[in-house]
């Protein structure tokens, strides 16, 4: 019942990026890029420009004193916590809707996506490691393959689910062996259309299988790996899959992480979540 | 009345009228206690087994963690008029990953220090619906003390 030709032609209508987002991700990752052409691409679209705004204003992105201005947001924040900002402000309309096939109501991907960003740094803390750059951006969008799956998912319910929960195969892989393709992937595809640059790609692409991706410096996958996990088995944002996936081991056993690594990211990420209120009752509009 | 109980929350009721519900079970534990002679009874979400994860957390929100929440929801029963020998405590969560060794046991974590508490106070679970990899809504209805679980779209009674 592969259908994944079908899958991945239909995926990129769904999942279009305004053109605006497209072009300042694009600008932003070119190391002579003129400031002022990237502020023209961003408030070319005065939604993005409001979306922006508001997430560089808060305490989620970590900046407390006002940003007025998408310049001053470029001057202050540099060029890779814009991509972030983009992307972010971008994905966050999608990833509000309700989600069928997941089971996911409205709000609810949008809550572990920020909490699975949240968790990516504070792992990183935890376990004493600095967090690469890429890592909070790509732990926020791994699950943006789930908007373009969901209708899939959904379609192809009895099949993915008796394979899941009868058979006890873990959750990707029944998408993958059903449909020919999992979420994972799919975001991937999505992101790469995007023009995100490639560690947050990959990362996406292989979060539910770090091991397999095959550059040369896997914590940023790993981190988005775990985390992801972290906040799948704790419920948080959690659907129809909840937490049936099978956490990687050497992801785990390479980090060094336990129980207590565990339970103290899991404490972090409710403090986080309760600090961001309206953020994630919906402030960021469509 | 329908009350929302979040995560590290805790809701006693006496009204016959009122339905206390908690969401997203996942390996968190849900308590729900009834009294049906007093008609008092509580839901409480837990998150955590223990609270000596952190101290200063715990003091400002002890229903978080599943040490002190269970023992602060028997208490609160029990102050507005429940008696431990009617009391009748059902049990919903502690989920895990699909591998259940491993790291990520805190649902058993959970599960285990419940037991314990209950068992420090001689109380037995009457009912409970846990493990898995699903997430679970728990509802308590405080009319008869009715218990459901709802997860993957079918509801069952407790």
């Amino acid at each position: 019942m592969a259908r994944r030709p079908e899958i991945l032609a239909k995926v990129r209508s769904i999942g279009a990026m305004p053109a605006a987002a497209v072009e300042a991700i694009r600008l932003a990752q070119d190391p002579d890029v003129d400031i002022a052409k990237l502020t023209r691409a961003i408030e070319y679209d005065p939604g993005l420009t409001s979306n922006v705004l508001r997430l560089a204003n808060s305490a989620f992105f970590g900046f407390r004193r006002a940003i007025a201005s998408i310049r001053e947001a470029i001057v202050r924040l540099g060029m890779i916590r814009i991509v972030s900002l983009v992307a972010a402000s971008s994905f966050a309309p999608l990833a509000r809707r309700r989600i069928r096939g997941y089971d996911l109501p409205p709000g609810q991907l949008w809550r572990h996506s920020v909490a699975s960003a949240i968790g990516s740094l504070e792992l990183a803390q935890a376990l004493g490691l600095r967090a690469p750059d890429q890592v909070f951006t790509a732990a926020l969008l791994h699950d943006i393959g789930k908007v373009a799956l969901g209708t899939f998912v959904e379609v192809a319910a009895e099949p993915i689910m008796a394979l899941a929960f009868r058979q006890k195969v873990a959750f990707d892989a029944a998408e993958r062996q059903v449909l020919g393709i999992d979420h994972a992937e799919l975001g991937a595809v999505l992101l790469e259309d995007w023009r995100l640059p490639p560690g947050i790609v990959e990362a996406v692409a292989w979060h539910h299988l770090p091991t397999r991706f095959e550059g040369k410096d896997r914590l940023v996958t790993d981190l988005v790996h775990v985390a992801d996990q972290i906040c799948l088995v704790g419920g948080i944002g959690a659907g129809a899959d909840g937490s049936h996936y099978r956490p990687s081991e050497e992801a785990v056993s390479g980090l060094r992480v336990t129980t207590r690594v565990i339970e103290t990211v899991t404490c972090r990420i409710l403090s986080g979540l309760s600090e961001l209120g309206d953020l994630l009752a919906g402030e960021t509009g469509e | 009345m329908n009350h929302t109980v979040g995560i590290g929350e805790m809701r006693v009721s006496s009204r016959p009228e009122d339905v206390l519900v908690t969401y997203s079970l996942g390996s968190c534990v849900g308590l729900a206690v009834y009294d049906p002679v007093a008609c008092v009874g509580g839901l409480i979400h837990c998150m955590l087994p223990l609270s000596k994860i952190d101290l200063q957390k715990a003091c400002a929100n002890p229903c978080m963690f599943t040490d002190l929440g269970a023992q602060v929801l028997l208490q609160t029963v029990f102050d507005h008029g429940a008696e431990k020998r009617r009391l009748v405590v059902k049990v919903a969560g502690a989920a895990e990953a699909l591998d259940r060794e491993g790291v990520f046991k805190i649902g058993e974590r959970n599960y285990t220090v419940l037991r314990k508490v209950l068992w420090k106070n001689d109380i037995l679970i009457a009912a409970e619906d846990i493990g898995g990899t699903s997430p679970r809504t728990l509802t308590l209805y405080m009319d008869n003390g009715r218990t459901t679980v709802r997860s993957r779209g079918q509801e069952v009674e407790l």
